[in-house]
């Protein structure tokens, strides 16, 4: 960065000052995070996030679930091309777009009911 | 030698003998034991005791910390009932007859006031009662009566009254170190606000009056200062929250750029290289701005030497400044580097030891002492200067600390 | 082999390399006026991170491997790209917001926020480095595989080669702005698929479109429990993903949960689009060079298959853009893979820190998976990453859903599931390895495709142990969950 005529420079650092570190978990923090809102509504929050990730993944163990067994039945190599070959992606990225409105609603549903109390 | 002189020396001898082995057993312990006598057991036991009664006294004198800590003192004196208080109230009483917990406060309002041991006959109506006599110490810090240590007994006892005195003094020795520790966070807390507060004078008239100065000349560009100057201010005096981060530490850099760029124009440079993978870092609040703000300061002052804030730097070269925060692995790499007067390495080192004196390092100090407090002495701040060689501060910050969330 | 390496190849190979250093070194050092602030203060948007994501993770194992398997074993083996896409789903339910919001680097950063726990940091440390280094194992293989095509050298040449080139490019700190490496990357190697699958396929069609069979089967390796190895894969490769380091590193750079969310569904997209190309190779491979079923090189159908089907100069020179996307897809899975394991080997194994004890982790990341492919026997490289997606999915999935999800979960309870879980995964592979249960038989399947059975012991055994634990439950749990589920508009002060 500087130029080849400039002084020499010197590296300079602290003493080490024994400083005991933070505790690991700082108790302010933690009592800020849970007086803000309350359990109860996390809780209400976490259980709605978990039905719409849960309903996703049902219907996903499901197909997966099953196919491999529906392909065993059929014995034909062409539907297994067509359904794992080509046709899987778009039906996965439309229930990862349809999991993120879902939670994102979720999310501004909950951030409504929460900013609608009277403060604490 | 004649039969007489033999006697007398026979005689000299068996007194040297029977002297040397009186003086022999007074100067010697009675007994000696490999497992210990009863009064190193006694002393250990006390020691213990006192050991075990500290770490609640270390919080200061609270409720809290006198319920912790009462029944060690108790034991450690050996009385039945023992009352602690602040200047106001009865904090804990421990033993026996706590009825007497009412009269407390109005037999030590005379030891309050004065700082002076005393004693007192309880005039109890329940004859049944034990406690017929007290003696009350005060505890005191710098000076100042923080409130008082009561022990009562059956009956005057002399020893109760030295070895209330005695544990008075350990617990003060205690709440000494109890204040010492909340100084020292008051102290750096009230570093942060003067860090704050510093920002504001000279730099908030500067910045108005270049603010100023636009309005007639070009009142867009004016209006836009004003709201960044809104902006940077709201975040620099920001209340909550201990760490930031980087994209929002970044963002304010930008703003104070912007504010001192109205007055300097083009002879501030500043190039910036950022790798987005450590924006989202979380770090102390107030981190880089100030290091920054060092570093504008040292770009402007003349080669000549240090003069004021705003005097003009040697020639019309412009100030170049970098910033660059890049990535490396766990951590994120943050270098400031200015191309001004530097300073000399051996005066910086006594700034970093706190011997700065003037106003000039308070910021590298600060930094320093809360990189190092957040995530240990390795996290120091690492500076390369010489006279005339700029100055390049590099901060290591890990990009993961558990308790460390920037909001 | 029959098709001899041409020069353009290898200056294709050597490009990409070149390229893939220069653009992380330098990259960043195009120097941004304060003009520029704004721009250089914002961070990386979900589209660009989502390329970065999947130019990281699309490894060796979806640019050779895929139509490798699919040539010799038939259709049945696109459960790979499924999974692996599938996986991404699983991750974006589950996982990723609250993962981005612990603001968690790592894995053990993760386990240590949420467990308050140095032991089980320590014990996730390990898993990390071990499915890094399984991981790791076949990338450096394929890379030698893809010399020995190319240019007729000795197998360990490229193995050797690729290490060297991620050491000197991670250590030397020249993958400083990794995202947009990776973001080229990704172009990179859809590009080098799809420009040569036009052209393979429209000589196909001149050819008059013969029809592909899949009618011999083959019964190495695999054959002989068909079924519950494709559950076995998709039990690993579903979930197995979330917990895959060099993608958990990825989450970091998103600035929120928000983001993370929509970067997921974008990786989606865009993963899902590349895995359309492998299936077309593998057939055509059936068609065009049938004798790769019998070798040991299967892997390699990729990059011979222009050579035989259009043959002259454009072949060569599609073969040569292939050898360069097949070379991005060793180097950037490979360095993401190492800057991994090497910040955990810095932070948790070396005792003090800094930027040299990071280089000498760097060293220590791939000295360990280099030796490792040197000596271990060439097992298909798809199959050996499913390998390292089991060991994932039955440690650190346990670990994230339930640490995520669940309040009960206790430190004890994650040791027993990560030990009981990931441990047995991680020694069935070893056994499958090594090579000491040999197929046919049951044994052997239940030790390639452990997924099946160690997902749920894993499961169990953290659920039974947290839940006989009910006295450890860390104090900061419920302040983890609100943390981690609490959305930005909340959290933050401000919205901008």
């Amino acid at each position: 960065m500087s130029a080849e005529s400039t002084p020499r420079r010197e590296v300079v650092m602290g003493e080490p000052r024994r400083v005991r570190p933070l505790p690991r978990y700082r108790a302010q923090s933690e009592i800020d995070e849970q007086t803000a809102l309350g359990g109860a509504y996390v809780r209400s929050l976490m259980r709605s996030q978990l039905r719409a990730g849960l309903t996703v993944f049902a219907v996903l163990a499901l197909v997966a679930g099953t196919l491999p067994l529906v392909f065993e039945a059929l014995h034909s190599n062409a539907v297994v091309w067509a359904v794992l070959g080509f046709s899987t992606y778009p039906p996965l990225t439309l229930a990862a777009w349809w999991y993120v409105r879902r939670a994102e609603r979720n999310e501004r549903d909950f951030a409504r009911l929460v900013e609608g109390l009277p403060a604490p | 030698m004649t039969g007489a002189g033999v006697a007398v020396i026979a005689v000299l001898v068996l007194l040297l003998f029977g002297t040397g082995f009186l003086l022999g057993r007074t100067a010697r312990p009675v007994r000696t034991s490999d497992v210990g006598t009863p009064v190193e057991h006694a002393t250990f036991e006390t020691l213990h005791t006192a050991s075990l009664a500290a770490p609640p006294l270390r919080a200061g004198l609270t409720e809290e910390s006198a319920r912790r800590s009462a029944r060690r003192l108790r034991s450690l004196l050996g009385t039945d009932a023992l009352c602690l208080t602040d200047r106001d109230r009865v904090l804990v009483w421990d033993g026996e007859g706590d009825h007497h917990g009412a009269d407390v406060m109005r037999d030590v309002q005379g030891l309050l006031a004065s700082g002076r041991d005393t004693a007192f006959h309880s005039d109890c109506g329940d004859l049944d009662c034990p406690l017929r006599w007290a003696v009350a110490v005060p505890l005191t810090v710098d000076h100042r009566v923080l409130g008082t240590l009561v022990a009562y007994a059956p009956r005057e006892s002399a020893v109760l009254a030295r070895a209330a005195g005695e544990v008075a003094r350990w617990v003060c020795v205690q709440l000494e170190l109890a204040e010492l520790d909340r100084s020292r966070t008051q102290l750096i807390e009230a570093e942060i606000k003067a860090l704050r507060a510093q920002i504001s004078p000279h730099f908030i008239f500067n910045s108005l009056a270049a603010i100023a100065s636009f309005v007639r000349t070009d009142p867009e560009r004016a209006r836009e200062l004003l709201l960044e100057f809104a902006d940077f201010t709201r975040y620099s005096f920001r209340r909550h929250g201990e760490f930031t981060t980087l994209a929002d530490e970044l963002h304010s850099i930008d703003q104070y750029l912007a504010l001192v760029r109205a007055r300097f124009g083009e002879r501030l440079s500043v190039t910036l290289q950022v790798a987005p993978e450590v924006l989202p870092v979380s770090l102390p609040f107030l981190c880089l701005q100030p290091l920054v703000e060092n570093a504008v300061k040292h770009g402007l002052e003349g080669a000549a030497g240090p003069r004021p804030y705003d005097s003009v730097r040697a020639g019309n070269e412009p100030i170049r400044i970098t910033i660059s925060a890049l990535d490396a692995g766990a951590e994120a790499e943050v270098v400031i580097e200015d191309d001004g007067t530097g300073m000399e390495p051996e005066r910086l080192r006594q700034i970093l030891r706190g011997e700065g004196g003037t106003s000039t390092g308070i910021g590298l100090v600060n930094v320093d002492e809360r990189l190092r407090q957040v995530y240990g002495d390795d996290y120091g701040l690492v500076i390369e200067t010489g006279v005339g060689a700029g100055m390049k501060i590099t901060l290591r910050l890990p990009k993961y600390r558990a308790g460390v969330h920037g909001s | 082999m029959s098709t001899p390496g041409h020069p353009a190849a290898v200056a294709a190979v050597a490009l990409v390399v070149l390229a893939t250093v220069l653009v992380g070194g330098f990259g960043l050092r195009i120097s941004r006026t304060t003009s520029d602030f704004y721009v250089a203060s914002r961070t990386v948007r979900p589209r660009l991170n989502a390329a970065a994501i999947s130019g990281e993770y699309l490894s060796a194992a979806s640019f050779l491997g895929i139509a490798g398997l699919v040539l010799v074993h038939g259709p049945d083996m696109l459960w790979y790209p499924v999974g692996y896409t599938a996986g991404y789903l699983v991750l974006l339910v589950f996982v990723a917001a609250p993962l981005r919001r612990s603001g968690a680097y790592t894995l053990p950063d993760f386990a240590e926020g949420r467990l308050e726990s140095r032991q089980v940091r320590r014990l996730v440390s390990v898993f990390v480095v071990g499915a890094g280094w399984v991981y790791l194992v076949p990338q450096l293989q394929g890379a030698g595989l893809t010399l020995r095509i190319l240019t007729g050298a000795p197998g360990w040449l490229g193995d050797v080669l690729v290490a060297s080139v991620v050491v000197v490019a991670v250590a030397a700190g020249g993958m400083r702005s990794i995202t947009f490496v990776q973001v080229f990357q990704y172009w990179l190697k859809l590009t080098a698929l799809l420009v040569p699958a036009i052209f393979l396929v429209l000589a196909w069609q001149g050819d008059g479109r013969p029809r592909v069979s899949f009618d011999e089967q083959i019964s190495v390796f695999r054959a002989d429990h068909p079924l519950y190895a494709t559950y076995g894969l998709i039990v690993a490769t579903f979930l197995g993903t979330m917990g895959l380091p060099h993608v958990v590193v990825r989450f970091y750079t998103s600035p929120n949960g928000r983001d993370a969310r929509r970067t997921t569904v974008a990786v989606l997209a865009l993963v899902g689009l590349f895995y359309l190309l492998p299936p077309v190779y593998g057939a055509l491979g059936r068609l065009y060079a049938p004798e790769l079923m019998h070798g040991d090189a299967a892997d390699a159908a990729v990059l011979l298959l222009p050579a035989r089907v259009i043959g002259g100069l454009g072949g060569d020179l599609l073969g040569a853009l292939l050898a360069g996307g097949a070379f991005a897809a060793f180097l950037s899975t490979a360095s993401g893979l190492t800057m991994a394991v090497a910040g955990v080997i810095t932070q948790d194994v070396l005792p003090s820190r800094g930027v040299r004890h990071f280089r000498l982790a760097t060293v220590l990341a791939i000295a360990v998976p280099l030796a490792g492919s040197l000596v271990v026997s060439r097992v298909p490289v798809a199959d050996a990453v499913g390998m390292a997606f089991a060991v994932s999915a039955s440690s650190f999935c346990p670990l994230l859903v339930l640490g995520i999800w669940w309040r009960r979960l206790t430190p004890p309870g994650a040791i027993a599931g990560l030990l009981l879980g990931g441990g047995s995964a991680l020694l069935s592979v070893a056994i499958t390895v090594s090579g000491a249960v040999r197929p046919p038989g049951w044994p052997h399947a239940l030790l390639a495709w452990p997924a099946v059975w160690s997902v749920p012991v894993g499961f169990l055994a953290m659920v039974l142990v947290s839940l006989a634990t009910p006295g450890r439950i860390p104090p900061g749990t419920n302040a983890a969950m609100t943390r981690f589920h609490l959305p930005e508009a909340l959290t933050s002060g401000r919205v901008r």
